[in-house]
């Protein structure tokens, strides 16, 4: 479907407290994942507003990750974590009317201590990504 | 801050630790090309002292106003690079970092690739840093009282210890005496055991003004922030007063007996109980899980000590930090796992030590099935290591110096008694390799196995066939007595610890530490600290020595009387605010109220109550309401740079 150079991008949103620190301890466990992914940090996966993720779309990110720590308790802030998830399974709805497949975002709970997870996520949908191909998208529509 | 950016770039080599793997000289100079920077630099360790001045010069030869450092992960040195541009006269809150280490240089080895990358993190950074604003930290007062949860040695200690800097100390212990797993379990040097020492501990604190021991009391809410938690104990009911003189009487007219805890078991108690020798504090209790409330204890008592119709207080406590010390349980072997429950002869190391402790119940005799066992044998890494399906990844650590300095007990004990010891590996770390020596000395039989060894029920008794990989023959091993060595594993109620408390906990079910060699006793969120074999299998001095940490973490924190907390709370622009209510209603803190402005209804955020998860700012439909530091242009801004070149 796509050539074999392509390489997907993809921006990350994570918490501060559960996936972002997944991250760094893929880092320091010196796990190997690809470097298609752009991590941005915020505190909590509640932050992380609808229209982050479409701006990145537009943008031109062949995928998008929303990250934050597992329900329904491991929140730093009480309950961010379900309110991202409500939110985002609303808005996973809204990209299907845009056309946007399904593979291209990924809402995930990975805990500090879940570096495996993240390598593995990564892994998989840059994966799915190749095989879809860089993202189609009107500029205008989003 | 209305002046043009100007912002300075700083790329870490952080050694060769990204330098190896990041072309940093190309990251630097590809950062002079992007809006607003000023000045770019490389440098072999930004974070040194070197490093740091660099930047100080640096801001103030080029008056700079925005600092990107590219290197560690925040976590890591944020704090550093903020005290140093502080120090130059900048807000410390006008700095980004970009993490181009645990990011990037470690987790990708293709070179190319990962200056790639790194070289859009700093892009990513620097369209954030043109945006940031100074910030102020926000300042509470911090009350100066401590709770802690768990009176096993690493809470007493703790608790000793904060008193000692005359704080006040509030310590929750769940059962219904002080003194944890040590007071049944561990030698230390020569004949001196757990219990000695909990015996030590439980003394200072019974003398100690500054502590409040609540026993059968559990954490049951906990909310606030650092100097300023609230928690709400509940306090069950002991059924017995202070008037108890432990005469006894009413154990003997008790007609409800259940198996022992405090001797793992091996022996039963009435559900009205003394728990053990030095128990604290020194009253008897019911066990209200099993008492009948027939009322002949009550008959006895000649003390008018003992009330059954006592109810659970609720008490709400203020607080400025919390230590949990929580502790472990051993692991259970399940029924069958190498024979266990299927032959009493068939023990775990918690309970032989309960048979070798003179308080224990045949008073220090080695008596196992009606006899003195002359032949037994240790079987390790039971529950640890992977051994059997039910078993852990983990090491526990103190199962081989436990096992070895009992094999040593009973050997000089029992000289005639054959001690095997069968191993994968022996961990007796550190000083603890003696024992190793020593129980060769005393000819306990080391037996190597690589699959776990098969216990047999035969009609002559036990038998254990195994393996012994350095001789490489099959051998079996006939038996008196098997013992257990079992590891530590997360109590079963940490779970409900961690959905009060919003700690986290590794994959292991162990509490997590904020960073295992900067923060050992911190939890990740502020003004929780963690001590002793709540974060993992420790022996008795580690956990300890980590109670001890823990109270001086806590020290530091409440000792200047105030706390500072990050200042990035939600703000409301009122002129856009329509007062809709949405972020009062997901406000997971109660932090947002109306009030009004100019004659219309605006949401107002309270500072003190706001903790900065931006929930409200994700949610709010008119874009009213933001975060410092992560407000919706700067986090857009860092999106459209994540994929824009």
């Amino acid at each position: 479907m796509s050539d074999n150079n392509y390489e997907p991008r993809i921006v990350v949103f994570a918490c501060n407290w559960c996936t972002y620190a997944a991250v760094d301890l893929a880092g320091t466990s010196r796990m190997q994942y690809p470097p298609n992914v752009r991590v941005i940090r915020v505190m909590c996966s509640g932050r992380i507003d609808p229209q982050f993720v479409l701006t990145a779309f537009k943008q031109g990110a062949d995928g998008v990750i929303v990250a934050g720590c597992h329900p329904p308790s491991d929140c730093h802030y009480i309950s961010g974590n379900i309110k991202a998830l409500r939110r985002y399974t609303l808005f996973r709805r809204l990209l299907d009317e845009l056309g946007i497949e399904k593979e291209r975002f990924r809402l995930e709970w990975i805990s500090a201590s879940e570096a495996n997870k993240w390598v593995k996520v990564v892994n998989e949908m840059v994966e799915d990504l190749k095989r879809l191909g860089p993202i189609k998208i009107e500029v205008g529509v989003v | 801050m209305s002046e043009e950016p100007r912002v300075g770039v700083f790329i870490c080599h952080c050694g060769l630790n990204i330098a190896a793997r990041v072309d940093v000289k190309a990251v630097s100079e590809y950062a002079k090309t992007l809006p607003n920077v000023v000045v770019s630099h490389d440098y072999v360790f930004m974070c040194s002292t070197v490093g740091q001045e660099l930047i100080k010069e640096e801001i103030k030869k080029h008056n700079l106003n925005r600092i990107v450092v590219a290197a560690c992960s925040p976590s890591m040195h944020e704090p550093t690079f903020r005290a140093a541009i502080e120090s130059a006269g900048l807000n410390k809150y006008l700095l980004e970092m970009a993490n181009i280490r645990e990011h990037c240089s470690w987790a990708h080895s293709d070179k190319e690739a990962a200056t790639e990358k790194a070289k859009d993190l700093v892009r990513m950074a620097v369209a954030k840093a043109r945006l940031l604003e100074p910030l102020e930290e926000i300042e509470f007062q911090a009350s100066p009282t401590a709770l802690v949860l768990g009176g096993g040695v690493a809470g007493m200690r703790a608790a000793i210890d904060l008193a000692e800097y005359g704080f006040n100390v509030y310590l929750v212990e769940k059962s219904p005496t002080l003194g944890g797993r040590a007071a049944l379990t561990g030698w230390l040097e020569s004949d001196k055991r757990g219990a000695d020492v909990v015996n030590n501990l439980i003394n200072k604190i019974a003398e100690n003004k500054n502590i409040q021991v609540f026993t059968n009391a559990e954490l049951i809410e906990f909310s606030g922030f650092p100097g300023n938690f609230t928690a709400k104990i509940r306090v069950n009911p002991r059924y017995v007063n202070e008037r108890c003189v432990l005469c006894g009487e009413c154990e003997a007219e008790c007609p409800i007996e259940v198996a022992n805890e405090y001797q793992y078991g091996l022996s039963r108690r009435k559900a009205i109980f003394f728990p053990f020798k030095a128990a604290y504090p020194p009253m008897y209790v019911i066990d209200q899980r099993v008492c009948i409330r027939c009322g002949e204890c009550v008959k006895a008592c000649r003390y008018d000590a003992i009330n059954l119709n006592k109810q659970p207080a609720i008490l709400e406590l203020k607080v400025g930090a919390l230590i949990i010390a929580t502790g472990y349980d051993p692991y259970q072997p399940p029924k069958g796992e190498y024979a266990y429950g299927l032959h009493s002869n068939i023990i775990t190391l918690f309970q032989l030590e309960r048979l070798l402790d003179k308080d224990g119940p045949t008073q220090g005799k080695l008596i196992i099935g009606g006899s003195i066992p002359r032949r037994i044998a240790f079987i390790l890494c039971v529950g640890s290591r992977n051994t059997t399906p039910n078993s852990r990844n983990y090491c526990s650590r103190m199962c081989c110096t436990s096992t070895l300095t009992n094999a040593i007990k009973i050997k000089e004990r029992y000289p005639s008694t054959d001690v095997y010891v069968l191993y994968q590996d022996i961990n007796t770390y550190g000083n603890d390799e003696s024992l190793y020596e020593q129980a060769g000395e005393k000819l306990v039989k080391f037996v190597k196995f690589e699959d776990p060894p098969v216990v047999d029920i035969g009609p002559e008794g036990l038998v254990i066939e195994v393996r012994e990989v350095t001789i490489q023959e099959d051998i079996s091993i006939p038996v008196d007595a098997i013992v257990l060595s079992v590891g530590m594993v997360p109590r079963r109620d940490v779970t409900d610890l961690i959905s009060i408390t919003r700690v986290s906990c590794g994959s292991e079910g162990f509490l997590r530490e904020a960073h295992l060699k900067l923060n050992p006793v911190e939890a990740p969120t502020s003004g929780i600290f963690l001590a002793g074999a709540v974060t993992g299998p420790k022996n008795i001095i580690e956990s300890i020595r980590a109670g001890s940490a823990s109270a001086s973490k806590v020290a530091a924190l409440l000792s200047k009387g105030k706390v500072k907390a990050e200042p990035f709370t939600a703000i409301v622009n009122e002129e856009r605010c329509s007062g809709c209510r949405i972020c009062i209603g997901i406000c997971p803190y109660k932090a947002i109220t109306l009030r009004e402005v100019d004659g219309r209804k605006v949401a107002y955020v309270e500072k003190a109550l706001c903790m900065g998860c931006g929930t409200c700012s994700a949610t709010c439909p008119s874009g009213a309401m933001q975060q410092y530091s992560f407000k919706d242009r700067q986090i857009i801004e860092q999106t459209i740079a994540a994929i824009r070149r």
